[in-house]
Parts: structure tokens; sequence; C-alpha cells
């Protein structure tokens, strides 16, 4: 007889909520470089170190232009606003 | 009832190697909705269902499409991923999660279970962000993987 078995499996999903507010660039960014970098528990330390230290770097990078990209819609939408005669609701965007 | 963990449905199984289901990036339509621990759900779960899904503000029944990621492969494994899904400005809570395809075969509507996945305990979020984040997609921890 001659067959063939294999085992598929679903993995793990996590969840991340919020309260009376949106997720901040940070959480995001935290989110996005886990789906860059992956570093494996039984790399050799040496590397594993400059892995993580890499890791941080791009996280700081991505959030701050998460950051600039919010700033940039903002700018979008308080134009969009002022255009349609929003000019108070285009204030309070743009101290934001 | 309640969830009991995270299970690949045995239809589900049987589906693939009929190849009705197709995860490349741009081919079939995934959605995830939501559920209440009420829920049910194992490895006999054959397809999506509105019973105990969640409801409330900032979530539309049938849950949210997921963007695919095109299956590969690490070592023997072969596993396929999605990005992470946000309901925003949701107030909602929730135990567990299906996913389902809705373009099945080709078609359209359709309601095939595709896993099922127990968050642990009841999560909520009120007036915010209720994000899903898939593992890391990797032969050890992708969302759905074949050994």
């Amino acid at each position: 007889m001659i067959g063939l078995s294999s085992a598929g499996s679903a993995g793990s999903i996590s969840v991340q909520t919020t309260s009376g507010r949106g997720a901040t660039p940070e959480e995001v960014a935290s989110r996005c470089v886990k789906k860059v970098i992956s570093i494996a528990d039984t790399a050799d330390p040496a590397i594993r170190d400059q892995a993580q230290a890499f890791s941080n770097q791009v996280e700081a990078v991505i959030a701050h232009y998460m950051k600039e990209a919010i700033k940039s819609d903002r700018t979008t939408l308080y134009n969009i606003l002022i255009n349609s005669g929003q000019t108070e609701l285009a204030e309070h965007i743009r101290r934001i | 009832m309640a969830f009991t963990g995270n299970y690949m449905p045995t239809s589900f199984k049987s589906e693939i190697l009929q190849a009705k289901h197709n995860f490349t990036n741009g081919a079939h339509t995934f959605n995830l909705a939501l559920y209440t621990n009420s829920s049910s759900f194992d490895a006999s779960t054959t397809d999506y269902t509105v019973t105990n899904e969640v409801s409330g503000t900032g979530y539309t029944a049938g849950g949210a499409a997921l963007t695919n990621v095109t299956p590969t492969t690490g070592g023997v494994v072969g596993f396929t991923d999605f990005a992470d899904l946000t309901f925003s400005s949701a107030t909602i809570t929730a135990r567990g999660a299906l996913i389902y395809n809705t373009t099945y075969g080709g078609g359209t509507g359709t309601t095939e279970a595709v896993g099922v996945y127990d968050f642990g305990s009841d999560k909520t979020s009120s007036a915010g962000d209720f994000t899903i984040i898939f593992p890391t997609a990797s032969s050890t921890d992708a969302v759905i993987r074949i050994a």
C-alpha cells in the first residue's frame, strides 16, 4: 500500500484593541516591523542582537514616516474642509 | 457552548484537494467574521453563519474582506498569510473569528470555512480600533500551514 499523509494546522491570531482613540503610529509601526523582520529565538546571540537593533531602527523610521503621512493627510483634509466652507472644523483638524 | 481552540475545518482539507480555494493574492476573496463565546466552532465547522456573530458599531454582518498573501513554502511546510485587518471606530466584543471563502470554486457569495480562531478571551474595543493581527508568515507560525 502506498500513501502520503500531511497535517494541516491553523496558527494563532492575536487581537489589539483601543478604546476612545485609534492606534498610535508607534503601535502600528510595532506591528509593521514584525511583518518585515522576523528574528529566530534560536539565532546566534551576536546575530540576534544585531538583528534586534536593526529591527528597532526600522520600527522608529516607520513610525516617523507614518507621522509624516498623517500630517500630510491632515493638510489634505484641512484644505477639503476649507474649500467646502467648514473653516471651524478645518481649524480643529489643523490644531490636532 | 464556547470557543475551544483553533481548528482547520475537515471540510476545508477535502476542498483544497478539489482545488476549490485559491489563496493567491488577487484570486479568491476571504472574509473574517467575528463571534461571541456562545459559538461552538470546531473541526466539523463547514460554513460561515450569522448565529452568535458579533454586532455593534463599526462591524457589519459577514465581517470584512482580507488581503491575501500568496502562499509560499519553508522547508517541507506550505503556508499562507493575510494582512492585518482593522475594524475602525468599533464598539464590539469578540471571542473568536472564522475565516471563510466568499468566492469558493470561483463562485460568489459562498460561505465555506477555512479556519476557526480562538482569541483565548473576550476582546473589546470601545469607539476604537479592533485589529486582527496575523502571526508571522513562517513555516512554524503562519495562520494556515500544511506540513
